[in-house]
């Protein structure tokens, strides 16, 4: 089962596709961490998430590029977060692909990459795209790649949600 | 008139397309796509909604979801993007918000 959730910001979207997860019998469960932690609010980003996660029994795998290359334990439950950042790390690291095209394949080759390895997969997006395209710089490549990618996965997708005030809006499956 | 919306890039037009049965090409004479770029410097959004009517699809994306800009053009702009999509809501038959790529039925 593959369940894209995609949500604002805060808008509870980890919180419930942590709760798909745990709803899943599947283990081991293993959260893929994909933020690099820059600077001080990154780190404070990173201690929220991983309070949220405390007890719930995941481990914890930091990938920020190339996810087809990662060698998981068959059969678990997989939530991976976030596409936003993996898009980002794509396009601006300099471990990424560096195009909007090869950002997009490699997000899209290693969830299909995932999907072979475990039993259930939750991948987290990010609702960018409802306020304009005039922002500065490269912005605009970057809404085209993370929306190409959201289009991409919720075709592969079993279910596709939208999560609003942390209550879901379902636009696939379920 | 059937008016599909929904965020930037999210497939809007390609859906068009298979609601039409036809090709890129094709639809640009049955549709008109991103009207809401036309609504900017329009000095009569009620003619323009009734004009992009008589097409079979107009798709509008949805811009208004971020923080108020602070340039003034871009404000109006805004503004006149979000009331050119209610008009043309309010004379489609059909509205439609495609949101992935997938289509859910508003009205």
């Amino acid at each position: 089962m593959f369940t894209l959730v995609i949500g604002g910001a805060a808008s509870g979207k980890s919180e419930y596709a942590e709760e798909l997860i745990l709803a899943s019998p599947l283990r081991p469960r293993i959260y893929i961490a994909t933020m690099e932690p820059f600077g001080a609010e990154g780190q404070a980003r990173i201690a929220r998430h991983r309070e949220l996660r405390r007890g719930k029994g995941f481990q914890t795998v930091e990938r920020y590029t190339g996810i087809a290359g990662l060698k998981l334990p068959a059969g678990g439950a997989v939530l991976l977060e976030c596409l936003g950042n993996l898009a980002a790390n794509e396009l601006y690291s300099p471990a990424g692909a560096g195009t909007a095209e090869g950002a997009a394949s490699a997000v899209a080759d290693g969830v299909d990459a995932l999907l072979a390895q475990c039993g259930e997969l939750v991948a987290v997006g990010n609702e960018v795209c409802s306020g304009g395209r005039d922002y500065a710089g490269d912005t605009e490549r970057y809404l085209r790649t993370l929306a190409e990618i959201h289009r991409c996965l919720a075709r592969r997708a079993d279910r596709v949600c939208e999560v609003v005030c942390g209550i879901p809006v379902w636009h696939k499956g379920a | 008139m059937i008016l599909i919306t929904g965020p930037l890039y999210s497939g809007k037009r390609e859906y068009a397309c298979a609601l039409l049965g036809c090709g890129p090409e094709e639809l640009a004479g049955r549709a008109v796509w991103d009207v809401q770029d036309r609504a900017a410097d329009c000095a009569d959004l009620d003619a323009l909604a009734e004009e992009l009517a008589r097409y079979e699809v107009v798709t509008a994306a949805e811009v208004g979801g971020g923080v108020v800009p602070a340039d003034p053009g871009e404000r109006a702009a805004r503004e006149a993007a979000g009331r050119l999509a209610c008009l043309l809501a309010r004379r489609a038959e059909r509205v439609v918000r495609v949101f992935c790529g997938l289509p859910q039925v508003l009205k």
